[in-house]
């Protein structure tokens, strides 16, 4: 499997929340409560991803940027490498992998199914998207990838019901979800610059190789 | 106190596990020196470690609790905090509180009282005696930490402003001053921050008025100068900072009851019975452990404080 160079550049981009992490960790710059900081930050990155890999499709359209679409694929397994990374921060650093505890917090808080629900989402998109089965599913793999916007309202309505009373950055990722969400229902999806300017051409080229 | 020992290669593990009881029934002597077996070398920075901490070096008398848990770092104690007038940020308040002017400083004593009377922070610390108090802090979410806190019992002073028969409840205020508090311009919260207790509860020998931790004055992170300790209830209830006292006949509200009523009540006593609606009380992390342990109804402190609820539902009283 060959790897554009945009898939390339996705996939360092990606690396920087866990190298910081682990850099943080490293220099002792973790909270005081650091089991609680490494959930936090999986769980942002994992949104965060997300949303990004939401906007590589309106941003293609827009700007006739085809090198965006391999570059999605990239995006959406690293999201899910921080959702699975987050799942077993919480289940085994801490809750210790010890299932009363851990189906006794699930009954308590709602926040903790509608998380676990969109992870669950998470998994069969990730399977399919291997090639192989990519083209053997077709036009179905399409439909099977709208699952992505109902698994990231469902992860954000679980960081916005975690919160304790900040729910500012919940809300404007809700926000920004929202609006990727209008770009993508026309006519707004039909937006497009009539002609890309030499720059972003040779951008896009570059980016597919 | 040079070589590290761990408390559990000295304490028996039968000893250890069984500690509450243990130290409800044996003598003073026994658990006195169990207790310094719980001393841990690092509860006291190294001298190196505080010169660039630019205060003079935190020393609490005691180094554990009644139950023989150790006093949480006094770094994690001044650097994780919940004060939301300055950031919503565990970190951020030990930064952006720094320059907060904590001197002069009054705290107004009024309502319901014979003796209205406005307090100079500097006549407080004169006029009642300053004690060590180690209390658990167990926040509402989830976390809980081990403080010496410097004080005196609430009652003291409401003695000194004599109540009259138809105060009911001790109604609290922060400062509001958004210049110097840039949390409180965010709108999410109905500041100034709001607490209240029921009389009996602020009359109560454990509630603390504290000036100061780790044998030193407040940093303005844990609410310099002057704030509450309820060590029975949620972190949330010792309100910092405080300008204000009031003496009410009717029950206050306090500002996570109005931005939060169906989450927050006005009790807010520690209970791993009542979930939160969102998030579970059962269990709590203390700072500086990597386990979770079991979360102890009133907090640990059950036998001084159960009588004052006998007969209430907890769980409608949240």
């Amino acid at each position: 499997m060959k790897l554009t160079r945009g898939q390339i550049i996705a996939f360092i981009f990606c690396l920087i929340p866990l190298l910081a992490t682990i850099t943080s960790w490293g220099f002792g710059k973790l909270s005081a409560n650091p089991i609680q900081d490494l959930t936090l930050r999986s769980g942002q990155a994992a949104i965060r991803i997300l949303l990004i890999s939401l906007a590589c499709t309106p941003l293609k359209n827009l700007f006739h940027l085809n090198s965006l679409i391999p570059v999605q694929k990239v995006l959406g397994l690293a999201a899910f490498f921080y959702a699975v990374l987050h799942f077993l921060i919480f289940t085994g650093l801490d809750y210790e992998f010890n299932p009363l505890w851990i189906m006794a917090e699930l009954a308590q808080k709602p926040f903790l199914r509608l998380g676990l629900i969109a992870l669950l989402l998470m998994l069969p998109l990730a399977v399919t998207s291997l090639r192989k089965l990519q083209a053997r599913l077709g036009s179905r793999w399409n439909q099977l990838h709208r699952l992505v916007y109902v698994l990231t309202a469902l992860a954000l309505a679980h960081s916005y019901l975690a919160a304790k009373g900040d729910v500012l950055i919940p809300l404007i990722s809700t926000f920004v979800f929202l609006i990727l969400m209008l770009l993508r229902i026309p006519p707004l999806s039909k937006i497009s610059i009539s002609s890309s300017p030499g720059c972003l051409k040779k951008i896009d080229r570059y980016l597919l190789q | 106190m040079g070589v590290p020992i761990k408390p559990s290669e000295i304490t028996p593990e039968a000893v250890y596990i069984s500690r509450r009881r243990f130290f409800r029934d044996t003598a003073r002597l026994a658990a006195a020196s169990l207790i310094l077996s719980a001393c841990r070398p690092k509860n006291t920075p190294s001298p190196a470690a505080d010169a660039s901490a630019a205060y003079p070096a935190p020393a609490a008398t005691g180094c554990a609790d009644e139950l023989g848990d150790a006093l949480t770092d006094y770094q994690d104690v001044t650097g994780y905090t919940n004060y939301y007038e300055f950031s919503t940020d565990k970190s951020g308040p030990t930064r952006l509180a720094a320059n907060l002017t904590t001197s002069p400083w009054s705290v107004a004593v009024s309502g319901l009282v014979d003796q209205p009377h406005t307090f100079d922070i500097d006549e407080i610390k004169a006029l009642f005696d300053q004690e060590e108090r180690i209390y658990r802090m167990r926040c509402v979410e989830a976390w809980s930490m081990v403080i010496p806190w410097i004080g005196f019992p609430l009652k003291k002073l409401l003695e000194l402003v004599k109540p009259t028969s138809d105060a009911k409840f001790v109604r609290f205020e922060t400062l509001y001053d958004p210049e110097q508090m840039p949390g409180q311009k965010n709108s999410f919260f109905p500041f100034p921050y709001v607490e209240g207790l029921r009389l009996d509860e602020a009359m109560h020998s454990l509630t603390l008025l504290a000036t100061g931790l780790y044998g030193r004055d407040l940093s303005p992170q844990n609410g310099a100068p002057v704030r509450l300790v309820v060590p029975w209830k949620y972190g949330f209830k010792s309100i910092k900072s405080i300008v204000k006292i009031d003496l009410v006949s009717e029950m206050p509200v306090s500002l996570w009851m109005a931005s939060g009523p169906n989450e927050y009540g006005f009790y807010a006593n520690v209970n791993p019975n009542v979930p939160h609606p969102r998030w579970s009380q059962a269990t709590e992390r203390r700072i500086g452990e990597s386990g979770r342990r079991d979360t102890l109804m009133f907090n640990g402190y059950e036998d001084e404080v159960a009588s004052l609820y006998a007969g209430m539902d907890l769980a409608v009283n949240f």
